[in-house]
């Protein structure tokens, strides 16, 4: 780990929050496309050119609508809520690494921070980001914030553990908590291979827990529409609503994120050295059309079913996995 | 450094004002956040001792997974309009301030005993990869192994604990005369 200037580590900072703050539009764009293509409609195509004015439509309208709060409702942490859940997202984004240091000359790592701890402050924020919908769903004074709010806080506690046991392989395979060295385990350099070889089943825990942990459908139970009308986020509405939706967004991002960097080879891929954010972030999109592709294919899970399955399927699954990946890397 | 002691200065303060909280707030779901104020102070304290791992590890445990069981627990089943209050009782509420006077006495003598002569110091010497998640994994294997296995021995057993009582007072029983749906749907005559 080095330690660079402390402008560069702003600018750093501020390229890459504007950069996947750009993107979020465009992939809520590109997700509204292609469900219309998948239910057989054209989907947005009258602002702009084919609808490449809709996201900026979109935001305006959200940001000039009423904020609105509940007689029942605790204002100031209705408040805070989407600031939590904005804040823990786009801090995971500091540790997505998107080259190696050099690549771009000199001594610049392309990554926001180089932590010896990577995967635990994922997880760190991770489990922060719970606080915003739980407090975000009890502080609106609603029957169904209020539940939207529990089922959250079941989801995600249960998901995070088999989240948790999901990443150990590769950590044990890397032998670092550190993106950038699992990144580099993957190279020439290290053992040569990516880890969704020998890690399949780490990657299918891991694809399957994270979909539950950013509560994209089939996991979306805490906003589930036909249930509990949106669950935490039922009496939000205005730029606040879109706070949580553009973090649901950025943490989307950070899960294809992390699975290019502890699966796919991260920057790795053919041609010279100073490609490697762009090998990412082509990596990062067919994670998420694959988030897109899922919701409009499957229906939601049945609340039991969301339980069982990741308290007697996941966790035991991903348990097996690390305890084999250890035996096999000791013997 | 000068930011480091406005960090310092500022999540001391969250800490301490989040320990008030959690004894003077009677609203036990504020008060549970206001725990949840102190964990996380507490965390960002151990960061700034170079201590990253434990840091990492008091967010994901505590603040992460403990209180959010406590938060959804109170949430559930303490309202915001019962408030906690102690029963009235003679002898203890004479007493009582007393004795609160008397440990808060002790301890500030302990602490000021000993730490203040602490405060002009630069502190102890970290190595290189102090508190790394290498070293600390190490310390566990070899140095404190035995209390390390006893206390995974004693959470194992608190585990086994909770699953047989939370077996034991099942709630829920199908009634008799129960109807499966999955049942009638595949054609099957309802019992």
């Amino acid at each position: 780990m080095t330690v660079e200037p402390v402008l560069v580590q702003i600018a750093k900072a501020i390229v890459i929050f504007l950069l996947i703050l750009n993107i979020v539009p465009q992939i809520l764009l590109l997700e509204r496309k292609l469900l219309g293509r998948f239910q057989a409609r054209y989907g947005p195509n009258r602002v702009g050119l084919r609808g490449l004015g809709q996201p900026l439509a979109d935001v305006l309208k959200l940001l000039s609508k009423e904020r609105f709060t509940p007689d029942t409702a605790v204002p100031w942490m209705m408040a805070i809520a989407p600031v939590i859940s904005i804040v823990t997202a786009v801090a995971t984004l500091a540790i997505i690494p998107f080259g190696p240091q050099g690549a771009w000359g000199g001594d610049l790592g392309l990554y926001g921070i180089d932590v010896p701890i990577g995967v635990l402050y994922f997880f760190a924020f991770g489990s922060l980001s719970f606080y915003a919908l739980m407090l975000g769903g009890w502080a609106s004074g609603s029957k169904y914030s209020f539940l939207g709010a529990m089922r959250s806080a079941a989801q995600l506690i249960s998901y995070e553990i088999a989240i948790g046991l999901s990443l150990l392989g590769v950590v044990l395979m890397a032998g670092s908590l550190s993106f950038v060295d699992i990144v580099e385990a993957q190279g020439s350099g290290g053992k040569g291979i990516w880890f969704f070889i020998p890690q399949i089943v780490g990657f299918l825990v891991f694809m399957v827990a994270g979909f539950a942990e950013t509560a994209r459908a089939p996991f979306d139970l805490p906003e589930a529409d036909a249930e509990i009308v949106a669950g935490y986020n039922t009496e939000y509405g205005g730029m606040r609503f879109g706070s949580f939706f553009m973090a649901e967004y950025i943490e989307v991002i950070v899960i294809s994120g992390v699975a290019v960097a502890c699966f796919f080879g991260g920057w790795h891929g053919p041609g010279p050295e100073w490609l490697a954010p762009i090998w990412v972030l082509a990596k990062m999109f067919v994670f998420v059309i694959l988030f897109i592709w899922v919701r409009a294919t499957l229906p939601r899970l049945r609340y039991d079913q969301l339980m069982s399955f990741g308290w007697k399927v996941l966790i035991p699954i991903a348990t097996l996995n690390v305890l084999i990946t250890a035996i096999v890397l000791v013997v | 450094m000068l930011f480091e002691q406005f960090l310092f200065f500022v999540f001391a303060a969250g800490a301490l004002g989040g320990a008030l909280g959690v004894v003077l707030i009677r609203n036990p779901f504020y008060s549970v956040l206001a725990l949840v104020v102190h964990l996380f102070s507490l965390a960002i304290l151990f960061l700034l001792l170079t201590a990253a791992f434990l840091a990492a590890a008091q967010i994901v445990v505590y603040t992460g997974a403990v209180m959010v069981l406590y938060l959804f627990v109170v949430a559930y089943v303490g309202g915001t309009d019962d408030e906690l209050r102690p029963k009235p009782h003679g002898l203890a509420n004479a007493l009582g301030p007393f004795f609160a006077a008397a440990v808060a006495l002790q301890l500030t003598i302990a602490v000021i005993g000993s730490s203040l002569a602490a405060l002009d110091s630069q502190g102890a010497e970290v190595g290189d990869g102090f508190g790394s998640p290498g070293q600390i994994g190490e310390a566990l294997l070899t140095k404190f192994l035995l209390p390390f296995e006893a206390a995974s021995f004693l959470l194992l057993v608190a585990a086994v604990g909770a699953v047989v009582l939370a077996r034991k007072r099942r709630g829920l029983h199908e009634p008799a005369d129960a109807v499966s749906v999955s049942e009638v749907l595949r054609g099957g005559q309802p019992r």
